[in-house]
Parts: C-alpha cells; sequence; structure tokens
C-alpha cells in the first residue's frame, strides 16, 4: 500500500559549458552564430521512486548530481529529457535566508520570506509564534535583519523554511547550521515530519547521519544513477569505491 | 484548481515583493518616502529655468482649462516619461538582482518584475496626486473630472512599460549589455519625446522641410514613438482637461496591448531557463 511520493522518469539534465563566456553583445556577434559550448551531462537517465512517508538521502561524490537533482526536483531547473512527478506541496531548503532583505527587520522577512515559499499571509499569522520560537531570535525580532550574527540569520531563515509544511521536503546540507541546540531543534523537527507522513528528501556528505535518519538512499556518481535501497548496503557499497 | 491557487501564491509575493521594494527604499532616511519626490521637483526646477527662462519654450495656453505654466505643463509630460523609463530601467535588472533568489528557490519569476513596476507606480501615482493639487490650486479645477480616464490611462503606461521590461529584463540576462545600451536610448529618448518642448516646435521644422520622400513628413516619423502619444494624451487630460486625441487613444491601447503581450510570451518561453543561464 505504497503511494509513490516523487516519481523520477528517465530524467538527463545537459549544462552548457562555455569555453569563453562573456555575455556581451560583442563576443556573441564575433563567435557569429555558433556558441562555443561543450555539453555536459550532469544527470543521465536517473529513474527512481520515493515512496510518501518516507526519509529519503541522495549520497555521492562532490559533483555528483545531488543539487542538481534536488533542483529539478523544486522546478528550479527543468530536465533536458525524461519528467518529475512530485505529489502534494514542494518546499525546498536549497539554501536558508535567501530573499531576506537586510534593511527590514526579522518580523518583516518573516513575511517576505514566507510568501517567496508560498505561504498566505494568514498562514504566516497563524504560524508566527511558532516561526519566532523556533529560531530562537525573539529578543531580535524587530531589529534589521542585517545586525544578525550569521548563525541567527541562517536560524531566523530555517524556521520559516520548515514552518511551510510542506508534503514534500528537499533539503541540501542545510543540517550543519547553527549551534548544537539549533541542531538537535532540526532534528526533531525532521523526526516530526516523518511522524505526520512527510516524505523528506535529504543531500548529505554525513554518512553515519544518513544511515540512522533515513529509510533508503540513493547514490549517485558523476550524472549515474549506482544503486538505491537500504541505508546500510548502499553507504557500504559507495565507501567500498571510494576505498 | 492549481492554476488559481498558483494564482493566488504569486499574489500574496506580489504585495509582499512590493512592499519590501517600498519599505526598503528609504529605510533609514529622514525624509523617507518624501525623497520620491525630490527627483521630479530637482528636474521641474532645472528644466523650467534652462528651457522657459533661458530657452524661453513657450507651451500652448490649456484649452479649456486656461492654465499657461511651464512647470506644470512639463510635469503633465516628466512624470508620466520618468514612470516608464524608471520601469524599464528597473525591471531590465531585477533577474540579475535577485539572481540567489531565482538558483535557490521556485516561485513565479514574472512576479519580480510586475513588484518592481508596482512600487515605482506607487511612487508615481503619489507625484501624480501632487500634481493634480497643484493643477488644482493654479485654476485647473476641472482636472478633477477627468480623474477616472487619468487612471485609465496611467494603466495603460503600466502595462505598456511593464511589456517592454519583460522583454528587455530576459535579453539582459543574455546580454548584459541591454542595460547600458537601454539606458543611453532612454536619455536619447526622452529628448526626442516631447517632454520639455511642445510638439508644435516639431511641426514648424517638419513644415519646413516638406514631406521627406513624398511619403511622410518629419512630424509623422517623430510621432511613431509610442511615448509621443502617451504623453499627449496625459498633457489633454491634466493640462488641457478634455479628451485625448481618439488616435492617440487608439494608439496607446494597441501598442499596451501588443507590448505587453509580446513581453508576456517572451518572459514565458525563457524563464525556465533562468535558473541555469544566470
Ligand atoms: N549552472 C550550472 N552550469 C554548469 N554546470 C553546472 C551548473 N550547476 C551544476 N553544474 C555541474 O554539474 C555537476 C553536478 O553538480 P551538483 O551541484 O549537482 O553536485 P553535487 O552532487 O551537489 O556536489 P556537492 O556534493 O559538491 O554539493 C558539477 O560538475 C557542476 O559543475
Ligand atoms: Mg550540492
Amino acid at each position: 500500500m505504497t503511494e509513490v511520493a516523487v516519481h523520477i522518469d528517465d530524467v538527463s539534465k545537459k549544462f552548457r559549458l562555455y569555453k569563453e563566456r562573456n555575455q556581451s553583445l560583442k563576443s556573441a556577434i564575433m563567435r557569429g552564430r555558433k556558441s562555443v559550448h561543450e555539453d555536459f551531462w550532469a544527470l543521465n537517465d536517473i529513474s527512481f521512486d520515493i515512496n510518501t512517508g518516507e526519509t529519503f538521502g541522495l549520497v555521492g561524490d562532490n559533483g555528483s548530481g545531488k543539487s542538481t537533482l534536488l533542483k529539478c526536483m523544486a522546478q528550479i531547473l527543468y530536465p533536458d529529457k525524461g519528467s518529475i512527478a512530485m505529489k502534494g506541496r514542494v518546499a525546498a531548503l536549497l539554501e536558508v535566508g535567501s530573499g531576506f532583505h537586510p534593511e527590514l527587520s526579522g518580523r518583516e522577512n518573516i513575511f517576505l520570506n514566507g510568501s517567496i515559499l508560498g505561504m498566505s499571509k494568514q498562514e504566516i499569522v497563524k504560524k508566527f509564534d511558532s516561526i519566532v520560537d523556533f529560531s530562537g531570535v525573539s529578543e531580535f525580532i524587530d531589529q534589521p535583519v542585517k545586525n544578525y550574527s550569521s548563525g541567527m540569520y541562517v536560524r531566523l531563515g530555517f524556521s520559516v523554511a520548515i514552518h511551510v509544511d510542506p508534503d514534500i521536503l528537499l533539503v541540501d546540507e542545510v543540517l550543519a547550521v547553527g549551534d548544537e541546540t539549533f541542531q538537535q531543534k532540526c532534528a526533531d523537527k525532521f523526526v516530526e515530519f516523518r511522524r505526520d507522513g512527510k516524505t523528506v528528501i535529504i543531500v548529505s556528505h554525513a554518512l553515519g547521519t544518513m544511515m540512522t535518519m533515513c529509510d533508503r538512499l540513493a547514490w549517485l556518481s558523476h550524472g549515474e544513477l549506482q544503486a538505491v535501497g537500504n541505508p546500510e548496503s548502499v553507504v557500504a557499497e559507495y565507501r567500498g569505491v571510494a576505498q | 484548481m492549481a492554476v488559481s491557487s498558483e494564482f493566488k501564491r504569486s499574489r500574496e509575493l506580489f504585495i509582499n515583493l512590493t512592499q519590501r521594494e517600498l519599505k526598503g527604499k528609504y529605510k533609514r532616511t529622514v525624509l523617507g518616502q518624501l525623497w520620491s519626490l525630490a527627483n521630479p521637483l530637482a528636474l521641474m526646477l532645472v528644466y523650467t529655468f534652462v528651457f522657459a527662462f533661458i530657452f524661453r519654450i513657450a507651451p500652448p495656453v490649456g484649452s479649456p482649462s486656461g492654465l499657461d505654466a511651464f512647470p506644470l505643463w512639463l510635469l503633465c509630460g516628466l512624470l508620466p516619461w520618468i514612470f516608464f523609463s524608471n520601469v524599464v530601467q528597473q525591471g531590465m535588472g531585477v533577474l540579475l538582482a535577485n539572481e540567489g533568489l531565482i538558483k535557490k528557490v521556485y516561485f513565479p519569476r514574472n512576479v519580480l518584475i510586475f513588484s518592481s513596476a508596482a512600487s515605482l507606480a506607487v511612487n508615481w501615482g503619489i507625484e501624480m496626486m501632487v500634481l493634480i493639487v497643484a493643477l488644482v490650486i493654479a485654476g485647473a479645477y476641472g482636472v478633477i473630472v477627468w480623474l477616472p480616464v487619468v487612471i485609465f490611462f496611467m494603466f495603460l503606461l503600466a502595462v505598456f512599460a511593464v511589456g517592454i521590461a519583460l522583454m528587455l529584463s530576459i535579453a539582459n540576462v543574455h546580454f548584459r549589455d541591454t542595460q547600458y545600451f537601454v539606458g543611453i536610448i532612454l536619455q536619447l529618448g526622452m529628448y526626442l519625446t516631447p517632454v520639455i518642448y511642445p510638439i508644435s516646435l516639431v511641426q514648424v521644422q517638419s513644415d519646413r522641410f516638406g514631406s521627406l520622400f513624398g511619403v511622410f513628413s518629419l512630424v509623422d516619423l517623430y510621432r511613431l514613438n509610442p511615448m509621443e502619444r502617451f504623453l499627449s494624451a496625459f498633457r489633454s487630460l491634466l493640462y488641457d482637461n478634455t479628451w485625448p486625441a481618439l488616435g492617440d487613444t487608439v494608439a496607446c491601447v494597441l501598442i499596451s496591448a501588443v507590448v505587453f503581450a509580446l513581453g508576456w510570451v517572451v518572459f514565458r518561453r525563457n524563464e525556465r531557463k533562468l535558473a541555469e543561464i544566470l
């Protein structure tokens, strides 16, 4: 009775690598109609499903295409081949605090950032106290965020993002933010997500944490899917190759 | 359903981004929003000094309003021009300015252009209100009656400007030259549009030359500029207190509809690639 939350079907993503790219009209005219670039396939025929309620991890070396795949899921990038079907509301934590306006206060930024992430005003009003509470920056909430420490900045951003209340949460290496108490809070939040039957997709290099947190893992290498399955075996396989 | 929730989401975001623009801009300034009035006011003083006092340009007397004041006549054209120019210039750069956001978060990208234009429209609205008060004080009471039509034309100009901004913002992502090039075009454009001198002066020169190539006159060529139509409509409404010429009205409606549709299509076709090419 497992439902599919994310259906990834034969996805390939191509980037253009420009030999020489200064985006000026002059260079475009000089090189004539044909632009000097090479196609680079960051993802190659990736297919797998992620079930609803699963905590799913993506692992792989730097540059293996994990973030690219996550961005395709978040509709920031679009695959050149294949398709991705997402079931439910999606929220991506690719970078926390993007969209903060430095001159505006924490309070104003919660509303701004919340709406960028797709929350309605009533929703933000309803969750406002909880957002401030979770972030732990309540004393500074009416200060402009440019006066925040980098940790506080991240905490507030993370707190807003986590309150979007998505069906599918995409997280790219933002687990390591904030101090220990905050990390514990985040971990608890993920447990809560999972209890509520939400799907969480995490990218991380912390293999130990991934093994304990995730139900299944996928391993990417040079844009190819190497293995999908139970965390221990995937990590063992991945580590085997790394050595 | 998906479409309507998408629309609702855009609307919410639109309102918030517009507020960010408005609130963030004049934070920590003593005069705050008043600064947005300072620029047109300063231009008015300079242009009035140079063109009315030194060059002795005399605008036509408003009919039926009976107004005869260069500064007011100037502002009726200058304020719409500044708005247009700002929307194009700011809108063009807004994708680059929000690169970080576009690369990290999914949201309808055109909201960036719309909210940039909306924040400028708020400032323009305030400027226009001040102008209208000034016009009434100067004796053009009739302007009150024309307010709904003025608002209609303000809407048309906004649509036109946003259409151009949508197109140029995409062009600017591909070729960063666009913003500098367009900046110069806008500067020239102000002098090739009857902002600070009346079109009657162009008519005089045009009559001197007669028809060019036997087909059109200089003034016909001059009037191909859509902004000329808009300014002529605004001056009829605000300064003369009468209906704009039918030809100008039709031209404004058609041009803004076509340009906006074009801008929309261009933007639609390119917005998916933005995160990659930025
Ligand atoms: N916009 C882009 N243009 C060109 N190449 C890109 C672009 N984005 C990513 N790439 C390339 O795609 C490949 C995969 O990048 P990606 O960011 O997905 O790696 P990753 O698995 O997330 O690595 P890391 O563990 O370092 O975060 C890299 O070789 C990268 O250079
Ligand atoms: Mg990455």
